[in-house]
């Protein structure tokens, strides 16, 4: 009876151990994962909230998303990007300035807010990487000019991702070159373009690299085979698309060594 | 009087609208056409002196591409029965030949699809989005353009192209 009771007391001191052993790793996790709210405070007097997935590695992306966080995917990607030390700020512009999501509002942002929040996020001695997708891409080409103005002397905005950029002006007219937002070709840091395989803008991709590159950027472009424009935002994504939008955090990830690349 | 002027006025601007077709104002002087169809056919803008042809650059995952095709059906039976020597020219964004062949079983255009696989026509006529198309007058020139979908079997449209076979 004696033994058994025994036997009986090492099994259940055996489950407690264990079970604290998984309670303290995703306590870990959680930690590791853990969003942070930043305020930070801009030149034009407004607050914004930057939400904060830290990571102990010496680079930081900022995603450059007007979309009053409702866009699918990139809290699971920061969380991504952070688990493999890159660190993700996610200031929210259009919340900021109570601006709907439309192209005017993007030059109704204060470029001087803009490059602030790069200051900030210099602050902490990483490499800094500015991301967007679609429209979105104009207010990054915006800051990115607005930081070369503002800040001259500083070197750690090593360089943008722009993902499936949007950056026409006006309606495009079958026969004739395409003209861009006036962010186009006016900022000298490097560049990177993703553009879907199966969307008809992947035929602009050089002319408008040529665009972005006129100012003295270096510019990469890539083709990414098998899915469609916005292919994270839609509702019919096809297998490719699937596999892709799961991997948003990769893409992100080689598109910092093309332009790691360019450094050397 | 001023409400016939009125009328007039904005049956202008509606059909303007309607139409969407833009005079082109780029500058591409002597377009080419070199490409396959379905069966192997080589057709050639050449070929096709003498008719209005509306040369479109379209893809299979493109919405308004494949919403518009109906209404393209129908625009040349009109014309076909108007006696307007007419011709589409549907040029697939290089896609495979595979991928154009289960899209046209599916959605039955009945005019002439080409392929260009390799993507080289879409460089030569600056085109930079889907649709895109070209209204192409009998001396083979580049007379309209039209970015997006359309009904193309609408009046106003009808009539320009009518009125362009007439030139």
């Amino acid at each position: 009876m004696g033994r058994m009771l025994t036997s009986l007391f090492y099994l259940y001191l055996q489950m407690f151990i264990k079970h604290t052993f998984f309670i303290i790793l995703i306590s870990i996790a959680a930690i590791t994962n853990a969003k942070e709210l930043k305020t930070i405070e801009l030149p034009s007097g407004e607050e914004t909230e930057v939400r904060i997935f830290p990571s102990k590695g010496n680079i930081l992306i900022i995603g450059f998303a007007c979309d009053n966080g409702k866009s699918k995917h990139e809290e699971a990607t920061s969380i991504s990007l952070a688990e493999d030390g890159i660190e993700v700020w996610m200031p929210d512009m259009l919340s900021t300035y109570m601006l709907p999501k439309s192209r005017s509002s993007y030059e109704e942002i204060p470029g001087e807010d803009l490059a602030h929040i790069i200051y900030e996020a210099i602050a902490t001695n990483k490499d800094v990487y500015i991301v967007g997708s679609g429209s979105d891409t104009q207010l990054l080409l915006k800051v990115a000019a607005q930081w070369k103005k503002d800040y001259p002397d500083y070197k750690n905005l090593k360089g943008a991702i722009l993902l499936f950029p949007r950056l026409n002006d006006g309606e495009p007219e079958p026969g004739v070159e395409p003209k861009y937002v006036s962010s186009v070709g006016t900022t000298t840091i490097p560049l990177m373009v993703l553009e879907g395989g199966r969307t008809p803008n992947r035929w602009g991709v050089n002319h408008l690299s040529q665009k972005l590159g006129s100012s003295g950027s270096q510019v990469i472009s890539k083709i990414v085979p098998g899915i469609r424009g916005y292919f994270f935002n839609r509702n019919d994504p096809n297998r490719t698309e699937d596999v892709v939008t799961s991997q948003l955090s990769g893409l992100v990830k080689v598109s910092l060594h093309y332009l790691q690349e360019l450094e050397k | 009087m001023k409400k016939i002027a009125l009328l007039l006025l904005l049956s202008i601007t509606f059909t303007t609208h309607a139409a969407g077709l833009k005079p082109y104002s780029g500058n591409i002087k002597n377009p080419q056409v070199i490409l396959q169809d379905l069966s192997g056919k080589t057709h050639t803008l050449e070929q096709y002196k003498g008719s209005i042809v509306l040369v479109q650059f379209w893809a299979t995952y493109c919405p308004p591409c494949v919403k518009e095709m109906p209404s393209m059906n129908s625009m040349q039976d009109k014309l076909a029965k108007a006696g307007v020597p007419f011709k589409i020219l549907a040029i697939d964004m290089a896609e495979t030949r595979t991928e154009v062949e289960e899209f046209v079983k599916k959605i039955k255009p009945e005019f002439t699809i080409l392929l260009d696989e390799s993507g080289s026509s879409i460089g030569q006529w600056n085109v930079f989005a889907a649709p895109s198309n070209f209204l192409i007058d009998k001396q083979g020139q580049i007379k309209y353009t039209l970015f997006g979908g359309v009904e193309w079997d609408s009046p106003e449209i009808i009539e320009k192209i009518t009125q362009l076979s007439q030139q």
